[in-house]
């Protein structure tokens, strides 16, 4: 793949066969000699041929091979003239990442991890053959679930209104077509709203371990020490089923449209066809369950906190920090060869970066930029970053999304074979507790790259700002 | 690279898991066309739940039509994979019957899943079409699947 250097940490893919825009690639010199022969530079290629893209078809530094899109690939269509493409936002519609910060300092808690990390265990289900960590919704419940997002949370006791304020789009997408979701797709999600699911997702204990920034972290009420919990999950198997059903539909109309696309995962329809608004009301209703399944999440875990620590709510003072969606396409307004224009920004593995003083962030935030939250492997760390004007300009209002994996879910399997990762772990200082037995081979630290990398990247690139770094000390798996 | 087997035929491996970065990929070869579509059905069953402490005390059937073998496999392993998410049926065997009309008859012999007796190895989200191929060749039937997990 020819790729021409613009900066130590940006790389253009010139436009070539069908391709209607350039590609970028936000890498170091390191990555993109990895990268050189990655098919997932092919799909950064292949992206740049959907009508309607502007720009620049985008890679972040955790790029590697997708489906259809590569992870980690942001792309922005014309609103109007562009086409919506479900392989773009993933099978894991608004696959996203939850920050809670507590008052507690680590080691308030030190002693007692086995019992939170147990609580935490049994009241956060995965989702498959357990009990729902809620009682189950009927269709009807769960029309409402998917209309509202994290709304229905708020109504139902599992949230408050500072926690929507926290949260991309206040926790609801709009434009959900509670219809557009198919009975199969409901009746995957009745049982998993509050529940983690398996893969890459999980629960995370961290203490602030640096401080990057300090202003910053003062405002995301961040300071060294402090306890804090991520989560990472996404729509589960209503979200899954929905992209599976409109990948279907969406090719069988391309025909209908005259699109051809070099890879069949790729598929889209125009937005502005019958089947592109179905998709995105469908859509915007899988983002919405996934919102509100992470804010039960994080309601189960503030119960489970009070009840292993034996703490006050007011002492606890557990608060969101931000909750981000990873896997999305949203209606934006970006200003593309220096005229402001509404696109569709497809976001396959990357965050929404918005720059300080943006609109779409809360008051509170507004003034400091949006933040990020990149979650690393569960051995070494994860990052806090803000959103810079920078993003605005050369990404859509985008950066990256986590580490990257670099070894293969069999390789690590392999690799792990005859060793005791748990007690490997507990020597780094992280208790782990699994949903199932490969889940911790699986997703071992040295299956991912490092993500101090990529957010380094990121930086150098002006596009997001480090202001934490979180140290895991208990981790759930799926 | 993994395989696993057939129980009693450790020569002949069920399916091979062939790397893919951050998901499962699935290398399937049959002596003949049915036989290659109850070894998948047999597989995503197998990558589920740890197939010994499956008893096939009961049947089941799955029926789907397609217009070529690729979307075959991928719509009988969606259909199976709704079967267990949605019903909570899992099974340890299965027979294929593939008809010229493009229908394809699965029966499934399982039991009621149940977390306290079956080990869950992990969730599969969908049945992707990346990659995603079926072909005749002279030694047989091979197919090629990568499964979001």
């Amino acid at each position: 793949m020819e790729l021409i250097k613009l900066s130590d940490h940006l790389w253009e893919i010139p436009r070539q066969g069908a391709m209607l825009v350039p590609g970028r690639v936000y890498a170091s010199a390191r990555m993109i000699e990895e990268l050189r022969d990655d098919p997932a530079l092919t799909q950064v290629a292949n992206v740049a041929c959907l009508p309607g893209i502007v720009g620049y078809s985008l890679a972040m530094p955790d790029i590697h091979w997708g489906y259809g899109f590569p992870i980690g690939g942001v792309a922005a269509v014309d609103a109007e003239e562009g086409v919506i493409s479900p392989g773009g936002v993933g099978y894991d519609i608004n696959c996203g990442v939850r920050l809670a910060r507590t008052n507690l300092q680590f080691a308030e808690v030190e002693q007692k991890i086995p019992r939170l990390i147990d609580t935490l265990f049994a009241r956060i289900p995965a989702g498959v053959g357990s009990e729902g960590a809620i009682p189950g919704l009927g269709e009807q419940e769960l029309r409402k679930v998917v209309t509202e997002g994290a709304q229905w949370a708020l109504r139902n006791g599992y949230a408050t209104q500072r926690d929507l304020e926290h949260t991309e789009e206040g926790g609801r997408l709009a434009g959900a077509d509670p219809n557009r979701i198919s009975d199969r797709a409901y009746k995957r999600g009745s049982r998993q709203i509050g529940t983690l699911g398996s893969g890459n997702h999980f629960l995370e204990l961290s203490r602030v371990d640096q401080i990057y920034d300090r202003r910053l972290a003062d405002a995301l009420g961040l300071d060294i020490g402090l306890v804090t919990i991520l989560i990472h999950s996404g729509s589960r198997g209503l979200g899954h089923q929905t992209c599976d059903d409109y990948l279907k539909l969406v090719e069988s109309a391309m025909a209908r449209y005259e699109i051809r696309l070099p890879d069949r995962q790729l598929a889209a329809a125009p937005i502005l066809s019958p089947e592109g608004q179905a998709y995105l009301g469908a859509m915007a209703a899988a983002a919405n369950f996934a919102w509100c399944n992470r804010q039960v999440m994080m309601h189960l875990a503030e119960r489970a906190f009070l009840e292993a620590l034996s703490v006050s709510p007011r002492d606890l003072g557990f608060a969101l920090v931000y909750d981000v969606c990873h896997n999305i396409a949203k209606f934006e307004e970006h200003v593309v060869d220096g005229r402001k224009r509404r696109v569709c920004v497809h976001r396959k593995g990357a965050t929404r970066a918005f720059g300080p003083g943006h609109p779409a962030l809360p008051e509170a935030l507004r003034p400091h930029g949006q933040p990020v939250l990149i979650p690393g492997d569960m051995g070494r760390y994860s990052f806090v970053l803000v959103g810079l004007e920078t993003a605005m300009r050369e990404t859509f209002g985008s950066s990256c999304h986590g580490a990257g994996r670099v070894m293969s879910r069999s390789k690590a399997k392999s690799e792990a074979r005859g060793r005791d990762l748990y007690a490997e772990l507990k020597s780094m200082g992280v208790t782990v507790r699994a949903h199932t037995r490969s889940g911790v081979a699986e997703e071992m630290p040295s299956a991912y790259k490092d993500v101090a990398e990529v957010v380094q990247v990121m930086e150098a690139a002006g596009v997001t700002r480090c202001v934490a770094r979180l140290k895991p000390f208990a981790v759930i798996k799926g | 690279m993994p395989s696993r087997g057939e129980p009693g035929s450790e020569h002949e491996p069920l399916f091979r898991e062939f790397e893919h970065t951050g998901d499962i990929g699935i290398e399937l070869e049959a002596p003949d066309r049915n036989e290659l579509f109850r070894r998948a059905a047999i597989a995503i069953a197998a990558l589920l739940v740890e197939r010994s402490g499956v008893a096939a005390a009961e049947e089941r059937e799955v029926a789907v039509k397609a217009a070529s073998d690729e979307d075959m496999m991928h719509d009988l392993l969606e259909d199976l994979l709704a079967l267990f998410l949605v019903d909570g049926f899992i099974w340890s065997d299965a027979s294929a019957q593939a008809r010229d009309d493009g229908s394809l008859r699965v029966t499934l012999r399982g039991e009621r899943f149940d977390p306290e007796r079956h080990e869950f190895r992990g969730e599969i989200k969908a049945v992707t079409y990346h990659q995603l191929s079926v072909r005749q060749s002279a030694e047989g039937w091979k197919a090629r699947v990568i499964l979001d997990v």
